[in-house]
């Protein structure tokens, strides 16, 4: 089973849609900006490195430009493993909020 | 360029980010620190990168801590196994170094206690003490201020506050009732002394309780041992025979760390009402004087304004007499530490012996610090495989280096545990090196706990820093392939540590002869009279004096007492100095004598030799008022070869227009010491007048002193039934001088032997080592015949060697240090060599002894049992 905690699908989901762009500086700020919080380096390549460990992802190192202070980008790629991990997870999300509107909510928020 | 982003916050990611990426984390950071200045600006960047560094460092700290956890409990668990497994070794490395700490901690918190001298008056910051370096014929130099000078300088300078005058705390015979005591302590002293200092009362109000003539203020015990548990507000004494006092206060007992104290004080009224004429005269220069100024004035400022103080009031005076006076102002705290006057309110302690101890008990610490060093890489074959295999396995050096610094810390606080036992053992004998109740408070000294576990971790780090670098330097492949004789390169660093550690020892063990020499000189020189079997009661009042003459006669006729006789002060008990003019001196030429008032039979009781002319004699009245006698010295340094008949002369009084007065030199006395021998013998004149004296001095026959002693006193109880009896034994009290020295000689002498046992406890590990390391050679040797009296000789040469060096070079510092301390003594004993060769023979002696455990048996086992070793 191929399973996933809340980060990694985020992440996994982040690097896929980023494609070329999924290095540390793009994925943190599109992530941040879905989750409506700063997410710091920590949180972000602890994650990073569980997906690695799982092999669902796979990195790549890029040229190192002048703004990075000699450090090259690290690209992140989604694996075949990755990508089945993905769907999986598409699946259950999918299962797990079908039938459910946005109203239904909000009106047991009101009640 | 634009500006690169803040050091230290990059520092916090790259470090958080150690485990890995670090590059890329940094890298994505710097990137978009840069991008936000290009969007945001420069200062918003900024903000966001510190914050980026400090939000990473947490979880960087929990990380670290989780991960080094697991490897600290194997390094603990590791540090026990060896101390177990290596009692023996454990037991020197702990048991020196429990010992080292305990004597560095001991000598840490009596410095404590006398840095502490007068910090618990609340306003001690600011308060002053004036001295004075006054010429009035003489030079001086003392603690004492003229006594108007305190209220004068409240009355002209804004910034001096109050001012406090105390006169010297003296013995005094108090009457409660019809009970008589004697009461040491008793000082006059103006009211501000409860404003100024904090002397908390007890009963009676502050503000007026010395403000009235013939007010008295107990100290708690006093009153209660006047009074008893009665409340002592409203009841009177009598102190010195005179006239009443009424008690308006009772203060709390003053602390010991004060660098004066009190058992009463009595109001400085009094002595206006008494004799207001001294008290208003600037060059009666008697009494102490302590100023309060005001926050955030200048001392040294208010003392350059004090010349002018003393030339506006007593200026003229001054001038005629050709004198001069100025004032200083001393701070309260450095009284006891800092000054050296030899008319001080109390004995104060000095720096110096400060200094001098806690160095003393740092080279203890030292030694067993380098007993820890020389048996940690001297066992360092012992952890050899344990490196190697530590970094076979990954262990990075500094790992390492962190485990065996680990390690020492373990057993430094193993013996910081033993050290505080050891500690509450010697409280006592450190009050008596104090020569008081320290009174160590665990809980009044705020810093104990966190200094001593201070202390135990410096010294681990300290003494386990060189071994941890050495042992962590093994190369893996070569100590693990076997047979690699490592640690034999320390050799040499080993003997050096050897030796300093008995030079240290040496150093100590000369030192501490050489002031028992002295002392045993002070005690047995020929002091000029015989202070052995004298009786003295002293502090004569003047009812006392008043039945001198029947005492004298009454004593006289008691068995058992050879002579009685009576001086104004007993040698030993301080100094009466004045100025004389000799016949052939002009008046402003008038030479400083020392002086004694006696009676005839004062010499022959002291048995002071009269080398030339004769003895004061009652039979001739001219003797009380036209004679005096002269010391050998006085007749040298004036050059008269015939003394007798030469004159003092004492000019005609200014106020009363007498006749100068001429005094007759009738005897030359040989030399005694009145003081000790620290001091040079003066010039001395002696008066006959039985009416100045106040120690009464009675030589007895050897034989029943006790039975002697309680026939004088029953005479005495005959006499003045109203007076106690007291009394001390001359030889007793002129030695008394040297406790001081006594104190050293006893301290110097524990510390040396802790030295040469803990410099032993490390010779005796490294040579059982050694020996064990060499046990197979010695199975050869045996085999091969060598006797048991060659082994022991081949294995205790080495130390013999080392020790003989360490001698070598220890006499000469020793010698000089000495020499040093013994220029202090006006009359010092000579450095024999024998000191020296005593110093060799005891220290080869007991080094011999040590490494001789260990090589004899060596030398006694099986030869068959040693080649098997291994």
């Amino acid at each position: 089973m191929k399973d996933l905690t809340k980060i990694e699908e985020i992440l996994l989901v982040a690097i896929w849609r980023l494609k070329e762009e999924a290095y540390g500086v793009k994925i943190r700020q599109h992530v941040s900006s879905v989750i409506g919080k700063d997410l710091t380096y920590g949180h972000l390549y602890s994650a990073l490195n569980q997906l690695t460990d799982k092999e669902y992802v796979e990195k790549t190192e890029g040229k190192p430009t002048e703004h990075r202070l000699g450090r090259p980008r690290v690209y992140y790629s989604i694996t075949p493993d990755g990508l089945e991990a993905l769907k999986g997870a598409m699946a259950v999300s999918k299962k797990l909020w079908s039938g459910i509107s946005r109203y239904a909510l909000e009106d047991s928020e009101t009640s | 360029m634009r500006k690169p982003p803040p050091r230290v916050p990059g520092w916090l990611i790259r470090v958080s980010a150690w485990y890995e990426d670090g590059y890329a984390v940094y890298g994505d950071a710097c990137e978009e620190f840069y991008d936000l200045t290009e969007t945001l600006g420069a200062r918003p960047a900024r903000r966001w990168f510190w914050r980026q560094g400090l939000r990473a460092f947490p979880a960087f700290v929990i990380d670290y801590a989780v991960w080094r956890m697991n490897m600290l409990r194997n390094y603990l668990k590791v540090a026990f196994r060896n101390i177990r497994k290596q009692k023996g070794y454990a037991f020197i490395n702990i048991a020196g170094l429990a010992i080292g700490m305990a004597a560095c901690l001991l000598i840490l918190l009596w410095v404590y206690d006398e840095a502490s001298f007068d910090a618990y008056h609340e306003k001690a910051d600011r308060i002053y003490r004036l001295t004075i370096d006054a010429n009035l014929g003489r030079a001086m130099s003392a603690p004492l201020a003229p006594t108007p000078a305190g209220p004068a300088m409240v009355r002209d300078y804004p910034e001096v506050v109050q001012a406090v005058r105390l006169t010297r705390p003296n013995r005094s015979t108090v009457t409660v009732g019809d009970r008589e005591f004697f009461e040491e302590n008793v000082a006059y002293a103006d009211n501000s002394i409860f404003e100024v200092f904090t002397f908390p009362l007890v009963e009676g109000d502050p503000r007026t309780a010395l403000k009235t003539a013939y007010a008295a203020v107990l100290t708690e015990d006093v009153a209660r041992k006047y009074f008893g548990r009665e409340p002592a507000l409203g009841k009177t004494l009598k102190v010195g025979g005179g006239r009443e006092y009424a008690v308006t206060g009772v203060a709390k007992t003053v602390p010991g760390n004060s660098h004066f104290r009190f058992n009463i004080l009595l109001s400085m009224e009094t002595r206006y009402a008494e004799s207001r004429p001294v008290m208003e005269n600037w060059l009666a220069i008697s009494n102490y004087g302590y100023v309060l100024l005001a926050e955030n004035a200048d001392p040294a400022a208010l003392e350059a304004k004090l010349p002018a103080l003393i030339e506006k009031n007593t200026g003229a005076v001054l001038k005629s007499l050709g004198g001069s006076v100025t004032l200083r102002l001393q701070p309260l705290k450095r009284i006891h530490l800092h000054s050296d006057f030899t008319t001080d309110i109390a004995p104060q302690s000095s720096i110096l012996y400060l200094y001098l101890f806690s160095a003393i008990a740092l080279f203890i610490l030292v030694i067993a610090g380098i007993n820890f060093v020389n048996l940690s890489t001297a066992r360092s074959t012992a952890r050899a495989k344990e490196v190697g295999m530590r970094k076979t396995l990954g262990a990075l050096r500094q790992r390492l280096v962190g485990q065996f610094l680990g390690e020492s810390v373990v057993y430094s606080l193993l013996a910081l545990v033993i050290a505080v036992g050891l500690i509450l053992l010697a409280k006592p004998w450190l009050s008596s090196l104090a020569g008081r109740d320290l009174g160590l408070d665990v809980l009044r000294v705020p810093w104990l706990i966190p200094g001593f576990l201070g202390l135990a971790l410096l010294v681990g780090v300290a003494a386990g820093g060189y071994p941890a670098f050495y042992l962590s330097s093994f190369h893996p492949v070569r100590v693990l392939r076997g047979g690699a004789r490592v640690g034999a390169k320390n050799v040499l660093f080993r003997r050096v540590l050897v030796v300093t550690q008995f030079v240290i020892s040496i150093v100590l063990i000369v030192g501490t002869m050489v002031v028992y020499k002295q002392l045993a000189y002070m005690k047995s020189k020929d002091l000029g009279f015989e202070k052995e079997h004298v009786v003295v009661l002293p502090g004569l009042d003047s009812v006392m004096r008043n039945s001198y003459e029947k005492l004298r006669d009454e004593f006289r006729s008691v068995p058992g007492v050879l002579n009685v006789g009576v001086t104004s002060l007993s040698p030993g008990r301080g100094v009466m100095k004045s100025v004389f003019q000799p016949e052939g001196y002009a008046r402003d030429q008038s030479q400083p004598m020392d002086y004694r008032n006696i009676d005839p039979g004062y010499l022959p009781t002291l048995g002071i030799a009269v080398a030339a002319g004769r003895n004061f004699s009652e039979e001739l009245a001219s003797d009380r008022t036209g004679s005096v006698l002269i010391n050998r010295t006085a007749a040298e340094k004036f050059g008269w070869k015939d003394p007798l008949g030469k004159q003092f002369i004492v000019p005609p009084d200014q106020n009363t227009q007498e006749e100068e007065i001429r005094l007759n030199v009738i005897g030359v006395v040989e030399d005694f010491h009145s003081t000790s021998l620290k001091e040079k013998i003066e010039p001395m004149i002696l008066f006959y007048d039985p009416t100045q004296c106040r120690d009464l001095a009675v030589r007895i026959a050897p034989a029943g002193v006790q039975k002697t002693m309680g026939l004088l006193k029953a005479k005495w109880k005959e006499i003045l039934p109203q007076k106690p009896f007291d009394s001390f034994f001359l030889d007793e009290a002129f030695d008394g001088q040297y406790r001081a020295e006594e104190r050293i000689g006893k301290l110097a002498m524990r510390f040396s032997l802790l030295a040469i046992f803990v410099s032993c406890l490390g010779l005796f590990g490294i040579a059982s080592f050694t020996t064990e390391q060499r046990t197979k050679e010695i199975g050869v040797r045996k085999v091969l015949g060598a006797s048991a009296g060659v082994i022991v000789r081949m294995l205790s040469r080495e130390y013999l060697l080392l020790v003989a060096i360490g001698n070598l070079i220890a006499w000469p510092a020793a010698f000089v240090m000495m020499r040093t301390w013994l220029d202090n003594f006006a009359y010092r004993t000579s450095i024999g060599l024998w000191i020296f060769l005593a110093a060799g023979i005891l220290s080869i002696a007991v080094s011999l002894l040590t490494v001789s455990t260990q090589s004899v048996r060596a030398a006694r086992t099986d030869p068959i049992r040693s080649i098997r070793y291994e």
